[in-house]
């Protein structure tokens, strides 16, 4: 297989081990906790480098997972003590273990791979040539397995405990009566982020893991509302973001993992404004036409009640944009859009309702 | 007798906790600490673009570049919070990383050009206070002289947009302008604090000074005050410090004396810290 | 002052979100010098009026005039008392800073208050019972005396009109009395104070006028008039623990 599949290949399976921790962070309103964590276990990776000596000993997984889940309680115990707002929490404790493990490689491993580019980039096109050989024969880059292997367990994981999550994730107060510790279930979780952050973090370094636990999750959110879509739906985005931010990558010569991550963000743009639920664009045209419905409504509505009320009242546009307050512009566009639904007639300046606009307007009423 | 650059340092690195603190106070009241993170991280951009435009590494319009990334990013997230059913962490999340992301992507296109103009970049993904020129300096000292002066000038507006907006509303003011000013300092504070201690750590120097302030006093005023205080005294220590040892970088060390500060308050203060309520409870 | 015209006058108010209409067609003339509650079931948009009569949200039509003119020119004249539990009560402030609040809208931009301001303030902290605590940081103050406070940042503007939101939701018996006297002695100075307000129990004890609405407004006037059975409802639908009590 050549480098270029490859590379695509283990950025997909990077993405996809990402999103799936990454949509139950957006929804229990979390997300951040993947900033500080991936920024937080650099200080694990470099003290258990230097403890193991190996920089792809399995070893520092560990560390670099205890020093996540320590960021987890540390904030945790923070927001408890009540001296500190959440927000303030978190973003107080990542920051002090990330110094420390920049300091760390400044002054005792300046020579190494474990650089301070990599840390935020990884280097995907690197990893092709890092392989597994074993009794002679090639099985493949070893981020590949490492990477395949905590998707494996992620995906296993969340559809073992899909209920519990679920449950744990829209109604915390349930699922508390019902037994199931939320603390474990937030544990896990966190557990799951540094296990995957770890993992991802020679690849494709920590921004990009941040990237992927949010964003193609958030553009799920803006298409679906059901659990089961969103997981699918951002497995899909994750992977194309991949697959389009190697491309892109490749045209102009660039960071893959940047690459990829402004990949996430444009597709999230995307469904931004065309989301058929909440796209911005969407949302801004359906505004305008209900706000003219309900225009035309309210208008007939005063129609019937001066019809009703048999005195020699005349509704004309002027009277409208007095009565309503609606300035003469849109007055006239009202009329205009209720004459044009055969709602109203005409008459130079006079308004009078069709038998079809009284039908509406009692309608209206109704409700 | 300090030398040059280090004396450049330490007056550079105070400056700057200085008023990343003052305004820190403010977001952290508001509950706004992330949108620090994320607007520096967004800034990574903007420094690159104005780069690409330019072709110099004129501080000034590098600054301009960061401050407008920094604004685009705010107007995005709120508009993101506002208008969807996304919620304010994971929209913070995803401005931070993607704009993040594509900066980095622009810096690797930077890395390629022809031009000799380019190194130096780099210097904002983690800040290197030691390059900091006296030009640096007096740039910084001219936007920290308008940040205090806004402060000064709109002190009550902020109080009353940070406590109750609506009440503001009532009593006529436009709250969007008062917004728009507070968050047009605190993007000034922001982008001030690039050059010393990078993206990456700039968000502890907005949230640490004032969480560390708020233990020791319940008047705003005081607050702000103690905020600005401990940002320059760090900043000064973190800065000398790193001078006087090799290979330690600056904005790693700033954070850290920065984080002991928010450690011991919080655990010495009076009126708030534990030990007071432990002393108390017995 | 021109007694006659209404202290609130809105006309054809209607607020749509999306497209539910959550205020339709409320034509409201409130008289001076009257103590009203606004009341309805959960979701009436009683909130929402008020909000819609401040300004503080935009409404699809309708006209809203205070005093015979727009709001917009009669701010000093008219007071606010928000809900309680949209302000965040650990901010570092006292009590005294928070009633200072109220004369912002008399300095404007630049200025500071002063001794004048402070001793305003501190009178109007009298009349609500809370000038001992003047200096307390307010999170340390109990709901009833947080409620006060509030009341107290209002009353300093010397307003004209007040606007109460659910002012005795979660406040201690006494609380309730004190704030009661307040907005009784306000009315016997000719000011008008409206209050959405949440307990029909109390309402005829408290309130001369109500106002009871559901989306659409069901009736306007004095209590009596206002609080009947059928009245109640075409607003609560199906039963009212009224229904024995007149």
């Amino acid at each position: 297989m050549n480098p270029q599949i490859e590379i695509m290949i283990i950025a997909s399976i990077v993405s996809t081990a990402c999103v799936l921790p990454g949509v139950f962070l957006v929804l229990r309103k979390v997300a951040l906790m993947s900033d500080a964590i991936s920024h937080s276990i650099l200080m694990g990776i470099v003290v258990m480098f230097f403890i193991v000596g190996n920089l792809h000993s399995p070893l520092l997984m560990i560390g670099a997972v205890a020093t996540g889940i320590a960021t987890v309680a540390i904030t945790e115990s923070l927001i408890q003590s009540r001296r500190l707002k959440e927000d303030a929490a978190i973003g107080l404790v990542f920051p002090v273990f990330f110094s420390i493990g920049v300091i760390l490689i400044s002054r005792y491993a300046g020579n190494i791979h474990l650089d301070q580019d990599a840390v935020l980039l990884g280097e995907l096109a690197f990893a092709p040539f890092n392989r597994v050989i074993l009794f002679n024969r090639d099985f493949g880059p070893l981020a590949l397995w490492t990477m395949g292997g905590i998707l494996i367990t992620n995906a296993t994981l969340i559809g073992v405990f899909y209920k519990e999550l679920k449950l744990s994730t829209f109604d915390k107060a349930l699922a508390t009566t019902l037994g199931f510790s939320p603390v474990i279930i937030y544990y896990g979780l966190m557990t799951m982020v540094s296990i995957t952050a770890v993992g991802a973090f020679d690849a494709v370094g920590s921004i990009l893991v941040v990237a992927l636990m949010i964003t193609p999750p958030s553009t799920a959110y803006l298409l679906t509302d059901r659990l089961s879509r969103m997981l699918g739906l951002s497995v899909i985005f994750g992977i194309a973001s991949s697959i389009t931010g190697y491309g892109m990558a490749t045209l102009l010569d660039a960071s893959i993992a940047g690459s990829i991550a402004t990949m996430t963000g444009v597709f999230f743009l995307i469904a931004l404004f065309f989301s058929p639920k909440q796209g911005f664009a969407i949302v801004y045209f359906r505004a305008k036409r209900q706000q003219v419905d309900f225009a035309i409504k309210m208008l007939l509505v005063q129609l019937l009640a001066h019809e009703d009320r048999a005195d020699a009242f005349e509704m004309t546009v002027k009277h409208m944009v007095q009565h309503m307050d609606w300035d003469s512009r849109f007055a006239d566009k009202i009329a205009q859009s209720a004459v044009l639904k055969g709602f109203v007639l005409r008459d130079r300046t006079r308004l009078t309702l069709t038998p079809l606009g009284r039908e509406m307007a009692r309608e209206a009423l109704i409700r | 007798m300090i030398e040059y650059t280090i004396a450049m340092v330490m007056v550079g690195s105070s400056l700057v906790g200085c008023i990343s603190g003052a305004l820190g106070g403010f977001a952290v009241l508001r509950k706004q600490s992330l949108l620090g993170d994320s607007i520096s991280h967004a800034a990574l951009p903007g420094i690159a673009i104005a780069f690409l435009i330019t072709l110099t590494k004129n501080p000034v319009l590098l600054m301009a570049g960061a401050m407008i990334a920094g604004w685009i990013s705010t107007l995005l997230v709120m508009a993101i919070v506002k208008r969807t059913i996304v919620k304010e962490d994971a929209a913070l999340g995803m401005i931070l990383s993607v704009f993040f992301g594509f900066g980095l992507v622009l810096l690797t296109i930077i890395q390629r050009l022809p031009t000799s103009n380019k190194s130096g970049l780099n210097h904002y993904l983690f800040g290197s206070a030691a390059t900091l020129l006296a030009s640096d300096i007096k740039l910084m000292a001219v936007l920290s002289v308008i940040t205090v002066i806004g402060l000064l000038l709109f002190w009550k507006e902020f109080k009353i947009l940070s406590f109750d907006s609506d009440y503001a509303i009532s009593l006529g003011y436009n709250v969007n302008h008062i917004e728009l000013i507070l968050t047009f300092l605190t993007v000034t504070a922001i982008v001030i604090g690039l050059q010393t201690v990078g993206v990456i750590l700039m968000s502890a120097m907005i949230i640490a000074p004032a969480s560390a302030a708020r233990q020791w006093t319940n008047r705003l005023g005081v607050m702000i005050a103690l905020s600005a205080l401990f940002g320059a005294i760090s900043g000064l220590i973190g800065a000398t410090i790193s001078s006087q040892v090799d290979r330690l970088p600056t904005g790693p060390t700033i954070v850290l004396v920065m984080s002991a500060f928010v450690a011991i308050s919080m655990v010495f203060a009076p009126a708030h810290g534990l030990i007071w309520k432990r002393n108390r409870r017995s | 002052m021109n007694t006659v015209v209404p202290a609130v006058s809105v006309k054809d108010l209607t607020l749509a979100y999306r497209d539910q209409p959550v205020l339709w067609d409320i034509d409201m003339d409130v008289p001076q010098g009257v103590l009203m509650a606004i009341v309805g079931p959960n979701g009436a948009g009683k909130t929402t009026l008020i909000k819609a009569i401040l300004g503080l949200l935009k409404p699809s039509a309708g006209k809203v005039e205070i005093l015979g003119t727009s709001y917009r020119q009669n701010r000093q004249n008219v007071g606010y008392v928000p809900q309680r539990g949209t302000v965040d009560w650990d901010f570092p402030t006292n009590a005294l800073d928070v009633v200072l609040m109220g004369r912002y809208g008399h300095l404007g931009w630049f200025r500071r208050p002063g001794p004048n301001d402070r001793q305003l303030a501190l009178d109007a902290l009298d009349q609500v019972g809370m000038v001992d605590f003047a200096d307390r940081q307010i999170s340390q103050l109990s709901g009833g005396q947080q409620q006060r406070i509030f009341l107290a940042r209002a009353l300093v503007q010397d307003a004209q009109v007040y606007f109460m939101d659910e002012p005795f939701v979660g406040v201690d018996a006494a609380t309730e009395k004190a704030i009661v006297q307040v907005l009784k002695n306000l009315r016997e100075r000719g000011k008008t104070v409206i209050v959405v307000h949440h307990d029909l129990q109390t309402l005829t004890e408290y309130f001369d006028w109500a106002f009871l609405l559901n989306v659409k407004q069901i009736a306007l006037g004095p209590i009596e008039t206002v609080i009947t059975p059928e009245n109640l409802r075409a607003a609560y639908g199906g039963r009212s623990a009224l229904f024995g009590n007149k």
